[in-house]
C-alpha cells in the first residue's frame, strides 16, 4: 500500500551534494568518505557488542551519514557523533540502550584502535582494556559529548528522524525478478545493503534505488542476465529507479572494497580517534589554503 | 552560523512564548503564538537534565510519530526546535479535553454528541493505525477539543510503531482504566486490539459521565472488568490462559449490559460490546467501527462546532443552531480578533483553560 506522500524521510539536495560542509572546510572527498565509513563501522561494531538489532544500527548510520550534509567534521567528532547516533537510533527504534553501555564500549573501541595505531606490528590479542572507573571525569567527559551529540543530531537534522530502510522492499523486487529463490543472490544483496550503509547512499538516494542497486550488484556477481537493454526493457524501471543513479550507489559500494592505501588509512584512523582538534589541526598545517 | 544553525533560529523566531500553563517532571507548557498570524499555539518546553540519559524517550517518540502524522482529528506538530540544550515542540492550542466535558454536570449529552466524538476518535485513531502507529495511551483527558469542536488525540508518549509482528513490547502502558485484559495477563506481543479497547472504555464513559470500569490496582482493575463483563472463557479468549501473568480470579457471569446501558440504542450497545470483546483478534478495528451500524445510522453525529463545550457555564445549547452555519467559530468569540479569520484554530470565547497535560 502507497503512503500519501512516500518520502516521509529527507535527502540531501543537489546543492548539499555538490558541496558538503566538510568538503566546504577543505576536507578533500576521498577523506569525507572514508571518515564517513570509518564511522559507520564503528557503530556497527559498537551495535553488535551492544547485542542490538541490526535495525538500530542501520538507523543510526542513516542519521550519522545525514548529519555531515549538514555539518562539517571540523565542528564536531566523527566519534561523538557516531556514539550520539547509536543512542538516538536506540530510542527510535525502541531498544534503549543504557547510556553507560554505549560510552563503555565506544571507550574499547577507541581504545584498541589507538592500541593498534601506536603498536603497528603487535598481534591484536596483546591488547589489554582496562575499564574506566565508575565515577571517573573520563565517563562524565563522554556523556556531556553523548548528550550533546543527540542533541544536535535532532536540531541539525530539524527533527526529522524518520529512516526508511529497503531490505524487505529488495526481498519483494527479488520475488518481482524471480530471483527470490535463485541461490546466493538474496544474501548477496542483502549483503550490499548492509554494506551501503557504510556509504552515503542512504542520505541521498530513495530506498527503491538502493535496492535496485544491491540486486544489479548481486546479480552482477553471481552471472545472472536480467532483462537489460538493448534487447529488453530494463528491470530497473520496474522500481522507477535510475540506471545513473544505481550506478553511483554501486560505485560506492564497490569503493569500500578497495584495499586502502596504509597511509590514507592511519590519516583516517588518527582524525577519527583525535576528532574535530585533530581535524583543525591537519586542516591547518595540510591544507592552509583551502581554511580561509 | 551554519545552515542548520540558523534554521532552528528561525525556527525559534516564529513563535512566541507567553505564559506558562502547565509543569510536568519532564516539560514545561507555555502558551504561545505565532509571531506572523497570532495564532494562539501551545509549546512545549522539554527540560533536557545533567544527570538524566539525554533526551526523554516520550519527547523522542513524540516528535518522530506527530512529524509523520497529519489528520484533522490528530494535534498537529507545529514546529520544533531547540533552544540552548532545550527542545521545543510547537504544538496546535487546544483549551480542553474530553475529561473536562465529561465531568462538566452542566451539559446533558444527547446521543448525536457522543456519537459525534466517537467517530472523530475513531477516524484519528484510524488514521494512527493505518501508518503503523499504536497510541498506547488513550483517555479522555489524551483527547483534545479545539474551540471549534474538533476532537484530536494528543500525547504520542506512549506510541510506537507495530510494523515488526514479531517484537516484543511492554505492557506496561496506557493508563489503567483504559488498559484491556491482554496487558495486564503480560502480553508482550499486540497490536491495534488495545487502542481499540481504550476506544470502548471511553465509549462507556461518555454515556455513564463516570469512568466505566475503575480499578485501584492492577488486579482489582481485572476483578472490576470481569465483573462488568464477565470471566472469560476459553471460547471468548482462546488461550488467554497461556499469556505469562494469567491469574485465575474464578468465574463471573456476564451481567446484561442494558442494565447499566439503559439509555443506550442497540447499534450502540453492539459496537460497545465489539469493542471490548477479550480476544484482542477479535475486537472490532479502528476502521470496522467506522462502518458500523452506530456510525451510519441515525441520529447523525452533531457538527463539531455544535457539541457542548467545556467552560461557559452553559445555560442552554444555543438553540436553533442553524443560525451559525456559515460563521463559524468567530461569531461568539470576543470582537476584535479579526487577526484570526482562519478556519482551523478560530478560539471562541473569552476563557482561556489551561491545556492539561500530564507527564510522568
Amino acid at each position: 500500500m502507497s503512503l500519501p506522500h512516500p518520502l516521509l524521510y529527507p535527502l540531501a539536495s543537489a546543492a548539499q551534494l555538490a558541496q558538503t560542509p566538510c568538503r566546504a572546510d577543505g576536507i578533500p572527498a576521498w577523506l569525507e568518505e572514508d571518515l564517513r565509513a570509518e564511522g559507520c563501522r564503528l557503530i556497527q561494531s559498537a551495535g553488535i557488542l551492544l547485542g542490538a538489532p541490526q535495525v538500530v544500527m542501520a538507523t543510526a548510520q542513516v542519521l550519522f551519514q545525514r548529519f555531515w550534509y549538514v555539518t562539517s567534521m571540523r565542528e564536531f567528532s566523527v566519534s561523538q557523533i557516531a556514539m550520539g547516533a547509536l543512542y538516538l537510533a536506540s530510542k527510535l527504534e525502541e531498544h534503549i540502550a543504557r547510556m553507560r553501555d554505549i560510552i563503555n564500549i565506544f571507550d574499547l573501541l577507541l581504545s584498541r584502535l589507538r592500541y593498534s595505531l601506536a603498536h603497528p606490528t603487535a598481534p591484536p590479542e596483546s591488547f589489554k582494556y582496562s575499564p574506566m572507573s565508575y565515577y571517573s571525569n573520563e565517563y562524565y567527559t563522554y556523556k556531556d559529548e553523548l548528550v550533546i551529540a543527540e542533541m544536535q543530531l535532532l536540531k541539525r537534522l530539524a527533527f526529522n528522524v524518520q529512516v526508511q530502510l529497503p531490505y524487505n522492499t529488495m526481498v519483494n523486487y527479488l520475488n518481482v525478478l524471480g530471483l527470490g529463490r535463485v541461490e546466493g543472490i538474496a544474501q548477496k544483496a542483502w549483503g550490499f545493503l548492509n554494506d551501503a550503509l557504510q556509504t552515503p547512499a542512504y542520505a541521498v538516494y530513495p530506498f527503491p534505488t538502493i535496492a535496485c542497486a544491491a540486486i544489479h550488484l548481486a546479480a552482477r556477481e553471481a552471472s545472472v542476465c536480467l532483462p537489460e537493454p538493448p534487447e529488453h526493457e530494463p528491470w530497473w524501471e520496474l522500481f522507477d529507479a535510475d540506471l545513473e543513479d544505481m550506478e553511483q550507489v554501486c560505485g560506492w559500494v564497490l569503493r569500500l572494497y578497495r584495499r586502502q592505501d596504509e597511509e590514507e588509512r592511519e590519516l583516517v584512523q588518527n582524525l577519527l580517534l583525535g576528532g574535530r582538534r585533530e581535524v583543525r589541526q591537519w586542516l591547518d598545517e595540510v591544507e592552509p589554503k583551502a581554511s580561509t | 552560523m551554519d545552515v542548520a544553525e540558523r534554521e532552528n533560529l528561525e525556527a525559534m523566531r516564529r513563535w512566541t512564548k507567553e505564559a506558562k500553563i502547565g509543569e510536568g517532571t519532564f516539560a514545561v507548557v507555555y502558551r504561545g503564538r505565532q509571531v506572523s498570524t497570532g495564532r494562539p499555539v501551545a509549546i512545549k518546553k522539554i527540560k533536557v537534565g545533567q544527570f538524566k540519559d539525554g533526551l526523554d524517550m516520550t519527547a523522542i517518540r513524540e516528535v518522530k510519530f506527530l512529524q509523520e502524522l497529519k489528520h484533522p482529528n490528530v494535534i498537529e506538530l507545529l514546529d520544533v526546535y531547540s533552544n540552548k540544550s532545550n527542545l521545543n515542540l510547537v504544538l496546535e492550542f487546544l483549551d480542553s479535553d474530553l475529561e473536562m466535558i465529561i465531568k462538566d454536570r452542566n451539559h446533558v449529552f444527547k446521543p448525536a454528541d457522543i456519537k459525534s466524538w466517537m467517530a472523530m476518535t475513531c477516524r484519528g485513531l484510524e488514521f494512527c493505525h493505518r501508518n503503523w502507529i499504536l497510541h498506547r495511551d488513550l483517555k479522555p483527558n489524551n483527547l483534545l477539543l479545539a474551540a471549534n469542536g474538533e476532537l484530536k488525540i494528543a500525547d504520542f508518549g506512549l506510541a510506537r510503531d507495530f510494523t515488526d509482528p514479531g517484537s516484543k513490547m511492554t505492557c506496561q502502558v496506557i493508563t489503567r482504566w483504559y488498559r484491556p485484559p491482554e496487558l495486564f495477563f503480560g502480553a508482550r506481543a499486540y497490536g491495534t486490539g488495545v487502542d481499540m479497547w481504550s476506544v470502548g472504555c471511553i465509549f462507556a464513559e461518555l454515556m455513564l459521565r463516570v469512568p466505566y470500569m475503575a480499578g485501584e490496582t492492577d488486579l482489582e482493575q481485572l476483578k472490576v472488568i470481569f465483573r462488568a463483563l464477565g470471566s472469560p472463557t476459553e471460547e471468548t479468549w482462546p488461550g488467554h490462559t497461556k499469556l505469562p501473568d494469567y491469574v485465575d480470579l474464578g468465574r463471573v457471569p456476564k451481567p446484561p449490559m442494558q442494565d447499566l446501558f439503559t439509555a443506550a440504542s442497540q447499534p450502540a450497545l453492539d459496537l460497545l460490546q465489539k469493542f471490548l470483546l477479550y480476544d484482542p483478534l477479535k475486537r472490532i478495528s479502528a476502521k470496522d467501527a467506522l462502518h458500523h451500524k452506530y456510525l451510519t445510522s441515525l441520529p447523525h453525529p452533531t457538527h463539531p462546532s455544535k457539541l457542548p463545550k467545556s467552560g461557559q457555564p452553559m445555560k442552554a445549547r444555543p438553540l436553533p443552531p442553524d443560525e451559525l452555519d456559515g460563521k463559524g467559530a468567530a461569531v461568539t468569540g470576543q470582537g476584535a480578533t479579526k487577526k484570526r479569520k482562519s478556519s482551523t484554530m478560530g478560539e471562541d470565547g473569552p476563557r482561556k483553560v489551561a491545556r492539561k497535560l500530564e507527564f510522568n
